[in-house]
């Protein structure tokens, strides 16, 4: 026992010592940095430890028609709908007006929205990760990651070039639509809720549909826990022996996320992303020069935090996912530097990364900004983002099965 | 036979464990080296499907070695499930 928990200790406690450490000496000055590495920290373990991979929730359903992670992210959907939706009736209380929560991630109802869903979900199939997976399995230690954010770098840059086309063609005079103005903060919330959870027997159906068993594998017996120390060792082994249960895992993110508005925005990584594009790019002398619309966007800075400090929320917030999956990865014995021996996959990664840049830039966030906290916001463009996903996906399986 | 995924990104351990399946002579064994985490999930539940039990044993930190029997004559496919939930041990 004493010697399995040698490496836990060098690559797992010792991180998590350290990311403790930054925490308590960041948030007595600054809490908003503090809270934001906490977040960060948190998402990275959630991630880590449920596998919760929002490409493989889209991707399985055409790949093997299993609908088990999109379960998962559809149970995270629901518990973040739950909070999101008081929050906003404080926010505004009389929907009717024309008001929109501020920080809520409501955005315009644009052509862009569904084409960046589109590619954004190519990109996230062949690249194995969407940029929250990227982020986390860079923790974990796949090289193919590292190259895949290097696309999603170059893909962000390509979208601030074309932001102004996209801006002029479509965005410009696309409505913002939030559905409690229409259907009032109950029937909204409760539509949101009703919906989701259709789609919920939906995954059912398509697996029953194509015959795919519900398996619940069972998990081998431990050996029995009589003595303290063996129980502190049974539930080490539930924590960090074996993977969280991808529904609980979806719940805890989605709980996450109301924590975060309730602090002060929704979750969202991409944001930050292109800042460290913009700031790379800009190093070449590549910049796009003035992006159009911006003042309609006062949650979400997509293509205008190139100027921002470099410690920034949205910095500690990526640093954190990274690190607390890596702390995550630690714990359980997990972390390996992984290198792919195809010489294939790395252009697979890099391409699939410049998708997900694009499409992320184009449509004003990932499947954490502009889906995973786009729909609990009740704003109409998550749900459109998700259908373009869901077609990319489709796209990207077909993409996949050839580079075989 | 011995199949190799280290290093391999997601889904392709799955993706190629699956094909290496569908090559096994009948009754032969399919044991696989995988570093990705996720794996452990997909190729038991892939394996079940097809009539394998599969047993997960650690070999080292982040890598995996997963054995995959046939689980017995059954052509049924319900009852093949069965058979392969009763026998499947070490399942990650």
């Amino acid at each position: 026992m004493v010697w399995k928990l040698r490496r836990p200790i060098l690559i797992g406690f010792g991180p998590a010592a350290l990311g403790l450490g930054v925490l308590l000496l960041v948030a007595p000055t600054a809490p908003a940095l503090g809270f934001w590495w906490l977040a960060g920290l948190l998402m990275g373990f959630i991630l880590q430890r449920g596998r919760l991979c929002f490409a493989s929730a889209f991707r399985d359903l055409f790949l093997n028609g299993s609908g088990q992670t999109m379960r998962a992210v559809l149970a995270g959907l629901m518990v973040a709908t739950l909070g999101f939706g008081p929050l906003m009736a404080r926010m505004v209380p009389d929907p009717a007006l024309g008001l929109l929560p501020p920080r809520a991630h409501v955005w315009p109802l644009g052509p862009n929205v569904l084409v960046g869903g589109l590619l954004f979900g190519v990109g996230m199939v062949l690249a194995g990760g969407c940029v929250s997976g990227t982020l986390y399995r860079i923790g974990e230690g796949y090289l193919a990651s590292l190259v895949t954010l290097f696309g999603i770098l170059i893909g962000l840059e390509g979208a601030a070039f074309s932001w102004n086309w996209w801006w002029l063609n479509g965005m410009a005079r696309a409505p913002l639509v939030w559905l409690p103005a229409y259907a009032g903060h109950l029937g909204a919330w409760l539509i949101n809720l009703g919906v989701l959870g259709g789609l919920f027997l939906l995954t059912h159906w398509w697996e029953a549909r194509r015959g795919v068993p519900a398996l619940a594998l069972p998990r081998p017996p431990g050996p029995p826990a009589l003595t303290f120390g063996q129980r502190l060792g049974a539930l080490w082994q539930s924590l960090f022996g074996r993977a969280w249960p991808a529904a609980l895992a979806g719940a805890a993110l989605g709980l996450l996320n109301i924590a975060a508005f309730a602090f002060d925005h929704p979750l969202g990584v991409t944001g930050e992303l292109a800042g460290w594009s913009g700031r790379l790019f800009g190093l070449l002398g590549l910049r796009p020069g003035p992006l159009m619309g911006l003042e309609r966007f006062s949650g979400c800075n997509l293509v205008a935090e190139a100027d921002a400090p470099v410690v920034s929320e949205g910095f500690m917030l990526d640093a954190g996912l990274i690190f607390g999956a890596f702390t995550a990865a630690g714990l359980a014995s997990e972390f390996k530097l992984r290198v792919p021996r195809r010489p294939r996959r790395y252009l697979q990664s890099l391409a699939g990364g410049i998708l997900l840049g694009y499409g992320a830039g184009i449509a004003l966030g990932c499947t954490i900004g502009a889906f995973f906290s786009a729909i609990p916001s009740l704003g109409l463009n998550g749900w459109l983002f998700g259908i373009g996903l869901l077609g990319g996906a489709w796209v990207g399986v077909r993409l996949i099965r050839i580079l075989a | 036979m011995r199949l190799d995924v280290r290093g391999e990104i997601c889904p392709y351990p799955m993706m190629r464990t699956v094909e290496a399946l569908g090559r096994l002579a009948p009754g032969e064994v399919l044991e696989v080296l995988t570093d990705h985490p996720p794996a452990l999930a997909t190729i038991p539940w892939e394996a079940a499907r097809r009539g394998f039990a599969v047993e997960v044993e650690s070999v080292g930190p982040g890598q995996w070695r997963l054995t995959l029997r046939p689980a017995g004559g059954s052509v049924d496919p319900a009852r093949a499930v069965q058979e392969v939930l009763r026998k499947a041990g070490g399942v990650g």
